[in-house]
């Protein structure tokens, strides 16, 4: 019972205004401090160890890192063009190619916000240019930013991966095909609204220009593979070079060269010489020295550890409440009481679903998975729900809570660079939300489509806990 | 990238140097390994201490700037007073907060350092001259440095420290926690004199994040 | 599986047991519950124990520092994780320091190695009791038959001093790695190889991402059941010898168990499709021709008596 005080406590001070992560972290240590006789010294060894204590959570740094570096480098225009040149054509094209560039961003990027406002910034204000209405680009540009955590690499499957123990390779490898469903289901969505109302469609442009903006891009591309050949070795030619944590930071290395010396849009040659060009390296071969201090690295890096700070700051303290409830032995006492009234395989994910679909409304995605998994895991292994599944049922539940009021970090930040209030953004999201929830039944009720490629690939996935 | 003129403190540029580093040493790591069959032993070890020093350092800056995530969706529909006097009670919450977490980061430090806990389950009552000394812990990887020798008389009873003592990962609980109580202090200074409506980022102000912020 | 609560009675003292392994399979966590069952039992109304299995308290880096903070009473981290402690163990980790497990049971209850259990006295621990695991294996992405043929490989071992000269005397390459990462790591191939007991080769299923084991039984995993001395002074004697007697009733019988946990184990490693290699006479001299040098880095830490006399008991069996 006092557990049903502690979360009334975390909800009543998120609702007035206190910060996540206090309101987490103060309602624990008041818990601990009244229930328990651990010491608050304890708190503070929570504290510290939630990043020095937890070798998968650096990937998030680093993959922030490699998204920043993307999006201020000019990776996403480009990939904007060459998803233009593919899909823009159809009726309802712009819009389509903006879920596809999502896509693509997405498996470059760990995260939902980054990937709208990397895409977003670019495509709402073409879209409009050519007619669409402004609540249909956000509409669809909040929606399709979700699959930053669904299509590899993710933020949120590294938390989850992190809590719960399971490998952050074989998460990435589940993402993929529902990925590209849930990708696939939005621009079927948008292309039938489109024959309805009668939506502009884009020029054909020509396979010269596909191959031409393919061949601009590639660079920005071409670090999908270096993710998945790096974490994953190509059979029969290499193993993989490094762990999914080293991909990560592997990734902002290479997004900092391909930014600074390939696209030059950031950095020492970014600066136009005389006749209107950029300078290139051979002319001023000392960049490749003063990059690593240039203001504009320096503001990436600070940028990506900005946000570093927020998330680990709610992190660490959804670890300190995980670790409260642990030493209550509130996990057992919850799937003890759930298992002994007889709860199935199909309730038990229902009511997953529903936890986490009310928890998405209050919550950042990544402190509640850190806050529910430890919960239902037990239950979901003694029920023999494959703990990957689980995962990715998670995941799409986050994407659901981005973009649903009060706390949608994909809402805020598409109400950013749309320059829309957030209730706006809200209604316009709406018919695409739909759409996210029967993407959610369909991989909830279809395990195959989460574990099938890591399955075949990896083998079945072990339980040694 | 041109714009108006950033003008960086020590605190952003310390926040840029530590992500830096912790690519660097990561990306070394790999390319030793996979390309020349070796490591640096502590190299994991090492990351791992500067992520633990990037947050705890940089959660002081985010109070500073206002950028901490939380709910606005209520305290957005209040009118001005009952808005203000929620403010102000979220105010207290962090004072307790910080002032808890301050308490449990000396605790758990001050041992490593061959000093004494607080007494007191709540609130600091006083030294325990009998907390047990802890100047012994060391990292388990990390390297001594030489110019940290002086330690060794200084907490470790001249006996030597063949690796990193944990005093020093360690100290950035203290320090961080206190500058963070510090700018909590002034958060709610700002509050109650009303320079500042709140302790959590503004969505409505969302897109003021690229503008250029000048700050002394 | 999920572990029993021990809904703890008001007025009773709360011993939590804070460890880093599964409940039922492995020979730590099984001893760890059993200990659980009989103090719940025999001492009720007086203790009530409370074992938090799979690291979802501590892991082994933190648990020893919480116990030193008195926020956990019992743990049980491997010998090498007490390396800041005493560097007395690093006896343990020593290769081909000991013949087989039974001449690491003589050591152990020899007055050396009763001795050792006080190592950390000053440092406010007590050893109260050796678990055993068992003896380890190297496991790679080749074969491994000769001690040339680990050279130039990449190991994962324990960050310890010992370990990493120990891979070093073997001219392979020491990785640290975290524990969760091994598995996938073995079989992307980010490492090539990987030195651990039957038990955790089974229990881990790393046999499944590796080429084969070679049985060669060359260092030891074992682990210290430790308190701190804070604690146990400030528990009555009788509740304190009530304790320890249960502790090491439960260790004389899991310990005794070991051998066939082992041979269970690596039957089923046999079971499942494994490879298993066994070395010849002189195959095995030749790995330990290599790596024996190592004792003579750490003699100074060790203490060249605490050699002679676990030599004294290889020699007896
Ligand atoms: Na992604
Ligand atoms: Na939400």
């Amino acid at each position: 019972m006092e557990v049903a005080l502690l979360f009334v406590a975390i909800i009543g001070l998120l609702l007035v205004g206190v910060p996540i992560a206090i309101a987490l972290g103060f309602s624990s240590i008041m818990f601990l401090l009244v229930f328990s006789d651990t010491s608050l010294a304890s708190i503070a060894q929570s504290f510290y160890q939630a990043m020095a204590g937890h070798y998968t959570l650096l990937a998030i740094p680093f993959f922030i890192l490699a998204s920043s570096f993307m999006s201020t480098g000019g990776v996403a225009q480009r990939i904007i063009r060459f998803a233009i040149a593919v899909v823009g054509h159809m009726r309802g094209g712009l819009a389509i190619a903006g879920v596809f560039a999502c896509m693509l961003f997405a498996a470059l990027s760990g995260s939902s916000p980054a990937t709208v406002v990397a895409i977003g910034s670019i495509v709402i204000a073409a879209m409009r240019q050519v007619g669409y209405t402004k609540d249909f680009a956000a509409g669809v540009i909040a929606n399709a930013g979700t699959l930053g955590i669904l299509i590899p690499p993710s933020i949120v499957m590294v938390v989850y991966a992190s809590s719960v123990e399971v490998s952050v390779g074989r998460m990435f490898l589940a993402g993929v095909i529902p990925g590209i469903l849930a990708g696939l289901l939005l621009m079927a969505a948008i292309y039938v609204i489109a024959r309805i109302r009668n939506m502009p469609k884009g020029e054909w442009a020509g396979w010269g220009e596909i191959f031409a903006s393919f061949r601009d891009a590639i660079w920005g591309l071409m670090l999908i593979v270096i993710i998945m050949v790096g974490i994953y070795g190509i059979p029969g030619v290499t193993g993989a070079i490094f762990t999914p944590t080293e991909a990560a930071a592997v990734a902002s290395i290479y997004a900092f060269i391909v930014a600074t010396f390939v696209y030059r849009d950031m950095g020492p040659l970014a600066e136009k010489n005389n006749d209107g060009q950029k300078k290139s390296l051979l002319s001023k071969p000392q960049a490749i020295v003063t990059a690593l201090w240039h203001r504009d690295t320096r503001d990436t890096l600070f940028d990506a550890g900005k946000l570093t700070i927020t998330l680990m700051f709610i992190i660490a303290n959804a670890l300190i409440l995980k670790h409260v409830l642990t030493d209550e032995q509130i996990p057992q006492q919850i799937a003890n009481a759930m298992l002994s009234a007889g709860f199935g395989k199909i309730m038990f994910l229902i009511m997953v679903n529903v936890i986490l679909l009310i928890g998405g409304q209050f919550m950042e995605p990544s402190g509640l998975i850190v806050i529910v998994a430890p919960l239902v895991f037990p239950i979901a292994i003694e029920l023999g729900v494959d703990p990957i599944h689980l995962g990715i049922i998670m995941v799409v539940n986050m994407e659901i809570g981005m973009i649903t009021p009060p706390v949608g970090l994909n809402l805020f930040v598409t109400s950013g660079v749309a320059g829309m209030p957030m209730m706006k953004v809200v209604r316009a999201a709406l018919p695409f939300l739909a759409i996210l929830f029967v993407f959610l039944i369909l991989v909830t009720y279809v395990p195959w489509i989460s574990t099938w490629l890591p399955t075949s690939l990896m083998g079945p996935e072990l339980i040694t806990n | 990238m041109s714009g108006p003129i950033h003008r960086r403190g020590f605190e952003e540029t310390a926040i840029a140097v530590i992500l830096g580093l912790m690519t660097a040493v990561t990306f070394i790591n790999v390319v030793l390994r996979y390309g020349f069959n070796e490591s640096l032993i502590w190299g994991l070890e090492v990351t791992l201490i500067l992520f633990a020093w990037l947050v705890i350092f940089g959660i002081s800056y985010g109070v500073r700037v206002t950028m901490h995530l939380g709910v606005d969706a209520i305290t957005g529909m209040l009118s001005t007073r009952p808005r203000r006097m929620l403010a102000i009670f979220s105010a207290v919450i962090c004072l307790a907060y910080a002032f808890l977490l301050m308490k449990g980061a000396w605790d758990y430090w001050a041992p490593y350092a061959g000093l004494y806990q607080t007494e007191g389950r709540w609130f600091p009552l006083g030294f325990d001259e009998n907390t047990r000394d802890r100047a012994f812990y060391m990292t388990d990887q990390v390297p001594m440095p030489g110019f940290l020798k002086f330690l060794e008389d200084w907490i470790n009873f001249g006996e030597e420290y063949d690796k990193l003592p944990r005093v020093i990962p360690y100290i950035i609980l203290p320090i961080g926690v206190a500058l963070f109580l510090f700018r909590i202090i002034q958060a709610t200074i700002r509050i109650l004199r009303g320079d500042a409506d709140s302790l959590i980022v503004s969505h409505e102000m969302e897109d003021d994040v690229d503008a250029a912020r000048v700050e002394d | 599986g999920t572990a029993a609560i021990a809904a703890c009675d008001d007025g009773e003292m709360v011993i939590k047991f804070s460890h880093v392994t599964n409940t039922d399979k492995h020979p730590k966590g099984i001893a760890a519950n059993l200990l659980m069952e009989r103090v719940n039992e025999e001492m009720n109304g007086t203790a009530c124990m409370e074992v938090y299995p799979n690291s979802t308290l501590y892991n082994d880096d933190q648990v020893l520092e919480a116990m030193l903070q008195g926020d956990v009473q019992l743990a049980a981290p491997s010998l090498s994780k007490f390396e800041t402690f005493t560097k007395v163990y690093r006896i343990f980790d020593l290769p081909f320091m000991f013949k087989n497990m039974d001449a690491v049971e003589a050591f152990q209850k020899s007055e050396t190695g009763e001795e050792m259990k006080d190592a950390m006295q000053r440092r406010g621990l007590q050893g109260l009791a050796f678990w055993h695991n068992g003896l380890k294996q190297f496991s790679a992405n080749k074969p491994l038959e000769m001690p040339g043929d680990a050279a130039g490989l990449k190991f994962r071992v324990q960050p310890s001093d010992v370990l990493v000269a120990q891979m070093e005397a073997l001219e392979a390459s020491p990785q640290p790695m975290a524990f969760s990462e091994v598995y996938g790591a073995l079989q992307t191939g980010v490492v090539d190889g990987q030195e651990n007991t039957w038990s955790n080769i089974y229990g881990q299923k790393f046999f499944e991402v590796q080429d084969g084991i070679t049985e060669t039984n060359h260092g030891l995993l074992d682990y210290m059941v430790v308190a701190s001395v804070d604690w146990l002074d400030s528990l009555d004697e009788g509740v304190r010898d009530q304790f320890m007697t249960i502790l090491d009733e439960v260790t004389e019988e899991r310990n005794a168990a070991i051998a066939e946990v082992d041979a269970e184990n690596r039957q089923a490693v046999l079971d499942a499709g494994g490879t298993i290699r066994e070395l010849t006479p002189e195959q095995r001299q030749a790995w330990v021709d290599a790596m024996k040098p190592v004792w003579e880095q750490f003699e100074g830490d060790v203490g060249a008596e605490n050699i002679a006399a676990a030599q004294e008991i290889n020699a007896g069996m």
